[in-house]
């Protein structure tokens, strides 16, 4: 996968946590991975269409989305993820994509992006691409995924 | 495009008469005006405009927290903020409060002219997508249901409310990207997805991974045709799908969704139950 769109959604990770008030974001490494995603609690689905087609997961397990959740929220405590909380994460997803589309648009590539789909469970998600990469990120010491599904027209 | 009705919210009667002049001159209709917050509420009440042109200061409140206000009565109500100041801090403020647009004063009437125009045709092609995006989906299931299997299903439980809802075993997500974004989500049970899979590829016992791409393929051509439908009444629309993702497993919950419109239909089929759900959001203020 071309190095552009894996530095724009880690990128969008580490420009857009800060802003939520999550300063302890790093990421760690890059994987290539099968397409078979198993949910470690939660996972936002985003769909693009345009220079680039496919599916982006963001992927967490409940507790770190709660806390994300806690901190979109000004620090309110989050003890279920509830709706309210589901919602944070929503817009969260749809946040990640939207600033690495806008970074991808600076290098060229344009892309549109879908509304969010949230899923919570035990589950596991198949792409359409068999090539999935996996960019490993850690958010307050907590794995956060981002899986790109993505092929370039 | 209708006539389209108008209030000016302005603290400034010397305001309201050229704000409505010019809104006279390029052929919309004033219906009334207000000074105050109050008034506001009272107009918007009692007038049931269109749309509302606001100040953003007001003896008794700002024009966002009057914006606030009248959306509590209207909550489609279109505002377009007309004031002196124009700075990014108010920008950001009226975003976020979901206004329709911004006009700094003095007022260009060609400018305000077009940008309502604008609003009101992005208004009303969301009001058009909304009466016919349900019925798109449903023929698109009925059709490709009925070439595949020769039966037709038996819809029923029609539902327009957004609520959370627990998976029968797999659901097959569809992103949906165009003038307006959403996303088509297609659910049943395992037992019934085999039974499809089984149907069309004409063998038993199929390995899972078939029967994944069976029905990510199946909801990939009902979304595909109901958008092709969709863009055949409007082509402004330009619906398009991203490729299907399937989601199986014992238990997924899908989060109630932050979506403008949403309807949901269980089909009764020969080989099990159908959940359809689709969904779009109305554009956000972006300009």
């Amino acid at each position: 996968m071309n190095k552009e769109i894996i530095t724009a959604f880690s990128n969008a990770v580490l420009n857009v946590m800060p802003m939520l008030g999550i300063s302890n974001v790093e990421f760690v490494s890059e994987k290539k991975y099968n397409n078979q995603i198993d949910s470690t609690g939660v996972i936002g689905i985003i769909g693009i269409i345009g220079e680039l087609t496919g599916n982006v997961f963001f992927s967490m397990s409940e507790d770190c989305a709660k806390k994300i959740a806690s901190y979109m929220m000004g620090g309110m405590e989050v003890a279920e993820f509830d709706e309210l909380a589901q919602s944070a994460i929503s817009e969260l997803s749809n946040m990640l994509a939207a600033n690495a589309s806008i970074l991808l648009s600076e290098t060229g590539k344009t892309i549109d992006i879908s509304t969010p789909t949230l899923i919570n469970g035990a589950f596991t998600v198949s792409s359409s691409f068999s090539e999935v990469v996996c960019l490993e990120m850690l958010a307050e010491n907590m794995p956060f995924h981002i899986y790109l599904s993505i092929k370039e027209k | 495009m209708r006539d389209t009705k108008i209030v000016v919210v302005d603290d400034s009667p010397f305001s309201v008469a050229m704000i409505s002049k010019i809104l006279g001159e390029k052929g919309f209709e004033v219906i009334g005006s207000a000074n105050s917050l109050s008034e506001a509420v009272e107009a918007v009440s009692t007038l049931k405009p269109d749309l509302v042109t606001m100040d953003m200061t007001m003896p008794d409140a700002d024009g966002l927290e009057c914006t606030k206000a009248i959306r509590e009565v209207d909550p489609n109500l279109k505002v377009i903020v007309i004031s002196s100041m124009m700075d990014e801090e108010i920008m950001r403020k009226a975003k976020k409060e979901k206004v329709s647009g911004y006009i700094q004063k003095p007022v260009d009437g060609d400018e305000l002219s077009l940008l309502i125009r604008r609003i009101m045709a992005d208004e009303e092609l969301f009001v058009e997508l909304e009466q016919l995006y349900f019925t798109a989906f449903k023929e698109a299931l009925t059709d490709t249901y009925n070439k595949f299997f020769k039966s037709v299903p038996d819809y029923k439980n029609k539902k327009t409310s957004n609520d959370e809802y627990s998976s029968r075993g797999i659901s097959v997500v569809m992103g949906i990207i165009g003038k307006y974004s959403g996303r088509m989500i297609l659910d049943m049970s395992i037992h019934s997805t085999k039974g499809i899979a089984s149907g069309l590829l004409k063998k038993d016992d199929l390995a899972e991974e078939y029967v994944i791409n069976v029905m990510g393929e199946m909801a990939n051509i009902i979304a595909g045709n109901a958008c092709s439908m969709l863009n055949k009444k409007n082509e402004i629309w330009g619906l398009r799908v991203a490729p299907p993702t399937v989601v199986y497993g014992e238990s997924i919950t899908i989060s109630k969704l932050k979506l403008d419109t949403v309807t949901s239909v269980e089909a009764d089929t020969i080989l099990g139950e159908i959940y359809l759900n689709v969904g779009f959001n109305r554009s956000e203020c972006n300009e």
